[in-house]
């Protein structure tokens, strides 16, 4: 007798099973428990990675602003003022650094920063006495709008 | 592809590399090729025509021109701090090939990866780096001479 069924039993399935597995959980091996060993945990956790990933990317953005207002309004107190005084002030003098670097400025440069502060309060008192004033004095120093053209 | 998942690095140059004389990093040059396969045309080409002159202008890059058996033809390039490149040139122009090969000499041999920063400092404070009291009035008074009343 002659058993011919039982080879036909037999599969061949895909050769690259253990790269398709690999691929995905070289991207789960700092995850906590499980989900770092076992594939079925670790696609869902990996999928969950990306999606916060690319979530996370503008929320960097805002996150990283936000951080650099406290860091100035924390700084611009210590000095006596408050931050919506000194940004308008900045600007009003044609002061145009951005949040990022007055944040570094404070933390690396205390005293380029102390004078910066009181830049923006001499303007901002230049303003009171404008709008208070009669208009018998002169404008202020300050208040000279510079055109760059 | 996450932050915390792929490597990152700072910005750094290998040991102030501009500063006095700029050593080039590009430790060896492998050319790997065929002699007669389609792919390894515009390598071949390169090789009559460019690789004497691209060893000539960098003296310091050892080229090494190695014909092989290989259906893929490779460019690996050696660093000084040990990290290797290789580079796929299968079915590339000879322009392209010189193109490539200013571009690896170009780079130093640190880890193509994200870079956390755009810009590096050793020395980011000039003014002193602010703690909670650079901004506060000092509570006792500078040192005075002693006072002579005792006298």
């Amino acid at each position: 007798m002659v058993f011919l069924t039982l080879s036909c039993w037999i599969r061949s399935r895909g050769p690259d099973r253990y790269w398709k597995v690999q691929e995905v959980l070289k991207h789960a091996r700092h995850f906590k428990g499980r989900r770092n060993r076992c594939y079925t945990l670790a696609v869902k956790a990996v999928r969950r990675a990306f999606v916060y990933a690319t979530k996370a990317r503008k929320l960097k953005k805002r996150n990283m602003r936000t951080l650099w207002i406290t860091r100035i309004a924390a700084a611009t107190r210590e000095h006596g003022m408050k931050y919506p005084a000194l940004m308008h002030n900045l600007t009003k003098t044609s002061v145009q650094l951005n949040r990022r670097v007055l944040s570094d400025l404070a933390i690396t440069e205390p005293r380029t920063f102390l004078s910066l502060a009181k830049l923006a309060r001499a303007r901002q008192q230049e303003g009171f006495r404008a709008a208070l004033g009669d208009g018998s004095e002169p404008p202020g120093v300050l208040s000279r709008v510079v055109m760059l053209q | 592809m996450t932050s915390r998942g792929t490597p990152s690095r700072f910005l750094r140059s290998v040991l102030q590399n501009g500063l006095g004389r700029y050593v080039c990093q590009l430790k060896r040059v492998s050319i790997v090729f065929s002699k007669k396969a389609q792919s390894s045309l515009g390598v071949r080409d390169f090789i009559e025509e460019g690789v004497v002159d691209y060893a000539k202008k960098n003296p310091g890059t050892v080229v090494y021109v190695s014909p092989q058996p290989s259906n893929i033809p490779k460019i690996v390039a050696e660093y000084l701090n040990g990290n290797v490149r290789e580079e796929l040139v299968t079915n590339k122009t000879s322009s392209q090939i010189s193109d490539l090969l200013t571009k690896l000499t170009n780079q130093s041999g640190l880890d193509v990866i994200r870079l956390r920063k755009p810009f590096h400092t050793d020395s980011p404070s000039i003014q002193g780096q602010w703690h909670p009291f650079t901004n506060r009035p000092p509570a006792i008074g500078p040192i005075k001479a002693p006072q002579r009343d005792a006298q």
